[in-house]
């Protein structure tokens, strides 16, 4: 619209990507300050794992400025989640059966008990839906990410989209009401 | 009953305020007459609530910190730009080609402009440019010592510090980040120290009264009331007197609080 | 005659060989060497570039757990004799499994070592050049001698010892403790920046400290003294929060 007009706006999404890949490294800093935290939160939601989380955060940004060249004018929102989609995939593909060292198992437990962490009946039942049905969910309703950029995101249309996620809501809400 | 389905279908798009003002008007005529579409739409409606008031963990300053290093070490060797495989979204190769043949004539574009200003630029100039680049410089040096594996290397970096009148954000971030999560009691204590010189900065004041609520160790714990004492911080009640109330505390650290809680009230 | 000998001998080592029990593993990339105890150690450093622990007395195996490893919380034995050595990427990480075991770790002279020691007993630290960073975060104390490279070290209650053959130029030393005392010995000739605080304690010394004077002004806070040795060189700064600070010319 009128992103020539000579009010000083702030930069888009997309504006300071483009940036980025011509150059403008530092652009970058604004991205992931407005950004890490829903990358972070979205990869907690689905794995529940602090570590893991940041891990993987880390990664998703790391690869947005190693990989900036083939940012493609797209939304960057759907590139980023797209990414941070990637990353989780490629992570439990590789340690699919988790067959972790028992000291590890060990720190973990000690460590989550001591964060009290209390998993809320909210998340017990988003993790009672199928991991595809759970991601919809987690990013258009806590992300508030648009049936559009979710599509471009999983790779399917806005409409197909649409009635995923609608039905997806329908379960967790039966599933969110049978326990309480 | 097909009626009815769409509606049920239509309840979360209604409470997000995605209806048209007719379809919208349409489903609560119908509310007022179905029950069951009601009880759903409280249902869905506590859901979403819910859904509002979730909260969930944030990142630990470790994220920013270690990707901010990570930028500044790619700075260091541009150039070497990797394509990523993306197999869904298929790159406009003929697009992207153009802006980089754009991008380069910019490039030497720019570069002969700056040629020409640079001859322009006062001596004065050219120094204070120095001087950042030396700070930069002494900026990079700080950050990676302070990610030794060596703690005296840490605790040199820490006291880095001394060189600069103004930090930026990102120095006193990462002191923050070694004053909080720093394995090392001395590193802890050190970067509560050094922080101290910019005490009346709010990220430091929050960091302090943060790290009064983590901290186990008695020797930082009493510096930090110190400081926050010092500061005057009444948000420092707060973990003051959770640690006054837990059994563990040692005493002369209640006692500390005990002195120090009436200098905020 | 010369069998009864022959006999005794064996007799002798192989009791030897019981009393005392030895692990031994090769530092070749290790950058440091970090260990993990909830009893007393003592840390010294031999000609060999390996890693070598000596336990005492080995605890004789219930007879029960014949053909079974020990599993302490920090993991499974895999030395025999309680501990287990595992790499870490450029470190190498010593777990004392045991809660009263006492052992001597030998390691070269320019290993760079942390302690950390979260139950009892005290570790003894000797003749090391390389960096040294010792904690003891509950009840044993510290005391290290010999040293002449970086050293870091904090102590929750018994305080911290330690005799410098030489001060590092280029690393800080810190020493903090909460309850106990620190004395520290150093070279008369040691050229430092010295920072001495004690919330509650008193700081002691036979050293002529230069104090920088600022005109007019006197150092702030009483429990903080700053100060140059020699003329001022590597910094050195010694915190108590609750006990004394002694600061001694070596002998």
């Amino acid at each position: 619209m009128n992103t020539n007009g000579k009010l000083l706006k702030e930069p888009t999404n997309e504006d300071l990507m483009r940036q980025v890949a011509n150059g403008a490294l530092d652009q970058l800093k604004v991205l992931f300050e407005r950004h890490h935290a829903h990358v972070y939160r979205f990869l907690y939601k689905m794995c529940r794992d602090k570590m893991l989380s940041e891990d993987l955060a880390q990664e998703v940004f790391y690869k947005v400025m190693k990989y900036r060249g083939s940012y493609n004018n797209g939304n960057f929102v759907s590139w980023l989640f797209a990414i941070a989609r990637n990353s989780l995939h490629s992570h439990f593909k590789k340690n699919g059966a988790p067959t972790e060292d028992i000291d590890t198992v060990g720190y973990r437990l000690a460590a989550s008990a001591a964060h009290e962490e209390d998993y809320s009946h909210l998340q017990r039942a988003l993790d009672r839906l199928a991991p595809s049905d759970k991601e919809l969910i987690i990013l258009n309703r806590f992300q508030e990410i648009r049936y559009a950029e979710l599509a471009l995101i999983v790779g399917s249309t806005e409409g197909a989209v649409k009635t995923k996620v609608s039905r997806a809501l329908k379960k967790l809400k039966g599933f969110y009401f049978e326990a309480l | 009953m097909t009626d009815e389905n769409h509606t049920v279908d239509a309840i979360p798009a209604y409470l997000d305020g995605q209806l048209s003002p007719k379809e919208a008007e349409r489903l609560e005529r119908h509310l007022q007459t179905c029950e069951s579409c009601m009880k759903e739409l409280q249902a869905y409606r506590s859901l979403f609530n819910a859904i509002d008031e979730d909260t969930d963990p944030v990142p630990t300053p470790t994220l920013r910190n270690t990707f901010f290093a990570q930028l500044a070490a790619e700075k260091e060797t541009e150039g070497t730009v990797s394509i990523l495989p993306m197999p869904r979204q298929k790159p406009k190769a003929w697009g992207n080609r153009i802006w980089k043949v754009a991008a380069s004539v910019l490039l030497l574009l720019g570069a002969y402009g700056i040629g020409s200003y640079q001859q322009r630029t006062s001596a004065a100039r050219e120094i204070a440019l120095l001087k950042q680049e030396e700070l930069q410089a002494k900026q990079s040096a700080m950050l990676s010592l302070m990610e030794n594996t060596s703690a005296s290397k840490r605790i040199q970096g820490v006291a880095y510090i001394e060189a600069f009148e103004k930090p930026d954000a990102d120095i006193v971030r990462a002191l923050i980040l070694r004053m909080q999560q720093d394995e090392n009691t001395n590193v802890r204590l050190t970067a509560l120290e050094a922080l101290s010189h910019f005490g009346k900065m709010p990220l430091v004041k929050t960091a302090y009264i943060d790290a009064l609520a983590m901290e186990k160790n008695p020797t930082i714990q009493i510096a930090l009331i110190q400081h926050l004492v010092q500061l005057q911080e009444k948000k420092a009640i707060a973990p003051m007197k959770a640690l006054l109330k837990k059994e563990e505390t040692q005493p002369f650290i209640k006692e500390q609080i005990k002195k120090g809680l009436p200098q905020l009230l | 005659m010369k069998k009864i000998m022959i006999c005794l001998v064996g007799i002798c080592s192989m009791f030897a060989a019981t009393a005392q029990s030895d692990f031994s593993q090769s530092l070749d990339g290790v950058a440091w060497v970090k260990i993990e105890t909830k009893s007393a150690i003592v840390l010294k450093t031999h000609d060999k570039a390996t890693l070598l622990i000596q336990v005492a007395q080995k605890k004789p195996l219930p007879s029960r757990a014949k053909g079974l490893k020990l599993v302490g919380d920090g993991g499974m034995d895999n030395t025999d004799i309680g501990f287990k050595v595992v790499r870490s990427g450029s470190d190498l990480i010593v777990r004392n499994l045991r809660k009263s075991q006492k052992a001597e770790i030998f390691l070269p002279k320019t290993q760079n070592v942390s302690v950390t020691n979260t139950w009892n007993g005290n570790i003894y630290i000797e003749g090391f050049s390389g960096e040294v960073e010792a904690n003891a975060n509950l009840n044993g104390g510290l005391v290290m001698s010999g040293l002449s490279g970086p050293v870091t070290a904090y102590s929750l209650n018994q305080g911290i010892t330690v005799t410098f053959d030489a001060v590092s130029k280029d690393n800080p030393i810190v020493l903090t403790t909460t309850n106990g005392a620190i004395d520290v010995s150093l070279p008369e000739n040691t050229k430092a920046n010295l920072e001495l605080s004690s919330w509650n304690g008193e700081v002691y010394t036979n050293f002529d400290l230069e104090r920088p004077e600022k005109e007019g002004l006197k150092s702030v806070s009483s429990k903080k003294v700053k100060g140059l040795l020699n003329g001022g060189g590597s910094k050195i700064k010694l915190n108590s929060t609750n006990g004394n600070i002694y600061l001694r010319k070596k002998e």
